[in-house]
């Protein structure tokens, strides 16, 4: 455990001196993400500017689910940067020498970028979501916790698949784009795609519950059944990588 | 004789669109999920509210659908990569070349786009069959062909637009110009008008956007099929992007050149 701390604090260190070469670009990349942050909360306030209640919930419920969305969208992306580069190494064969090395190589794949960027926007997200909550169920934390062990457990998924297919790009940019839907309760969608959000790709159990948990409005059953549910998908995807590594094959190297 | 290279060019980038099979089938489902989040969504947001935000629900609803089908021939494009080649010095490779950098990125355009063209068909003659959507059609069949000719001339405008967004590379060539593309995309998501009708925001925020480029590449043809412009306002709309495209044409072609004096071929 102390041994994989170190290593992520030396490349954590090292994407911060490697972003901060450029300087203009860390500007310009802060303020996009700054920007689509902001117009996507205007966007929410403009719905309810004509529709006051939206699937069952008010404007301050709304921008709580979008809060609470961000916070742990930008989890992964702060933590697991490294997956936008795993295909390059697996169909350069450069993946070969994270195996040899004495540390896990899911770790290394999935932590080898640390987004510094996306550190401000995570403060932001968490103060203003502070100012929104007045006080937080005791049930958020282990929901939060389960949220945390999902997300981590898709990214694992698709680094699997990454082996066993040389397919990353699109399918990180799948999941992104379903859990994009996030933004908003997925209790507002239709059935059918409440259903595939919620059993398929675990899109609710990894935004929609840990903000239904801060609001209260999850019961401890739920709560404790989600945790286990959370569990049991970290175990199938550390089950897929082994499968997938045991199908590596470093064709390039 | 001097087109047939340029054909050539969009054959192989075609072909090359097939290479990696299983990408080109997670590209085709991604393309997919953002059609359908972003259909879904609007379906809950307008729930049981017939008329919202000055739309019935089948015009809002086509905008959407229409947004996201036009998005796709307007936003694709291969001469993204423009960029990276400017940044790695690859552009000396075309400098050198017995053709025209800007024909040679349009030609590998069009090939893109017409297979998103062939491929957006028949994913959303699926989507219509199988979800069956309230689909709004306009009762004079000139706004169908204003906003054809409106949706093409977007294309071509945008076609410039990122070409001056990737030529920006020659003076800011940190991490391939990307952090400049990246905040063009974010800013174009809203300002096109691709996630809601930009007359729904205030009028005084909807007066400044209607007027700016990227409103002409998604938000104003689709109003024009919906009927929302009337016969005098499409016809100027379609000027005015006729005119935007002259001018970006003209500022691409001297920034290019520009760019070329400052251009370091790092890495060669």
């Amino acid at each position: 455990m102390k041994k994989h701390f170190t290593i992520w604090h030396k490349t954590a260190l090292l994407s911060v001196q490697s972003a901060f070469t450029h300087r203009l670009g860390v500007i310009m990349f802060s303020l996009a993400k700054l920007l689509r942050f902001a117009m996507f909360i205007g966007f929410i306030f403009l719905i309810h500017s004509q529709v006051k209640i939206v699937g069952g919930y008010s404007l301050n419920q709304m921008i709580i689910f979008f809060l609470v969305f961000n916070l742990l969208d930008l989890y992964g992306q702060i933590f697991f940067r490294g997956i936008y580069w795993f295909r390059n190494q697996v169909v350069s064969g450069e993946f070969d020498f994270r195996l040899v090395k004495p540390a896990s190589p899911l770790f290394q794949a999935l932590t080898r970028q640390t987004d510094i960027l996306d550190v401000p926007l995570f403060f932001i997200t968490l103060i203003y979501l502070i100012t929104q909550v007045p006080t937080i169920s005791p049930l958020a934390p282990i929901m939060i916790v389960a949220s945390l062990i999902v997300i981590t457990s898709i990214h694992i998924f698709v680094a699997s698949l990454g082996i066993i297919t040389t397919e990353v790009d699109h399918t990180i940019m799948i999941y992104r784009d379903l859990s994009s839907m996030a933004r908003f309760p997925i209790d507002i969608y239709t059935d059918n795609i409440r259903a595939l959000l919620t059993f398929a790709i675990p899109i609710a159990l990894a935004f929609t519950f840990p903000a239904k948990a801060i609001l209260g409005l999850l019961s401890f059953p739920t709560v404790i059944i989600s945790l286990l549910a959370s569990c049991a998908i970290f175990w199938l995807s550390l089950k897929f990588w082994h499968y997938a590594i045991n199908q590596y094959s470093s064709a390039s190297s | 004789m001097k087109w047939q290279k340029y054909l050539q060019v969009a054959k192989t980038s075609w072909q090359a669109g097939f290479v990696y099979r299983l990408s080109f089938v997670m590209w085709r489902v991604r393309v997919v999920v953002q059609f359908l989040a972003i259909y879904f969504l609007w379906t809950a947001i307008l729930g049981n509210h017939n008329d919202s935000f000055g739309y019935t629900e089948s015009q809002l609803l086509t905008y959407i659908i229409g947004t996201s089908i036009i998005r796709t021939f307007v936003f694709s494009s291969r001469s993204i990569d423009a960029q990276g080649e400017i940044a790695s010095g690859d552009l000396s490779n075309y400098l050198v070349k017995p053709l025209n950098y800007f024909t040679y990125w349009l030609s590998r355009d069009i090939s893109d786009k017409l297979l998103n063209i062939l491929f957006m068909i028949g994913e959303i003659a699926i989507f219509i069959f199988v979800v069956r959507p309230p689909l709004f059609f306009p009762s004079n069949l000139i706004f169908v062909l204003l906003a054809l000719i409106a949706t093409i001339l977007a294309i071509i405008m945008y076609y410039y637009f990122s070409f001056l967004v990737s030529m920006t590379t020659f003076w800011l060539p940190e991490e391939n110009g990307w952090p400049q593309r990246f905040l063009i995309f974010v800013l174009l998501e809203f300002l096109a008008g691709g996630l809601f009708p930009l007359n729904i925001l205030p009028p005084a925020l909807y007066k400044i956007a209607a007027v700016l480029p990227p409103a002409y590449m998604l938000n104003h043809p689709l109003q024009i099929y919906l009927g929302k412009f009337n016969l005098q306002q499409s016809i100027l709309t379609i000027i005015v992007t006729a005119i935007w495209i002259i001018g970006l044409r003209e500022f691409a072609n001297r920034v290019f050149k520009r760019g070329l004096k400052v251009y370091g071929a790092y890495g060669r």
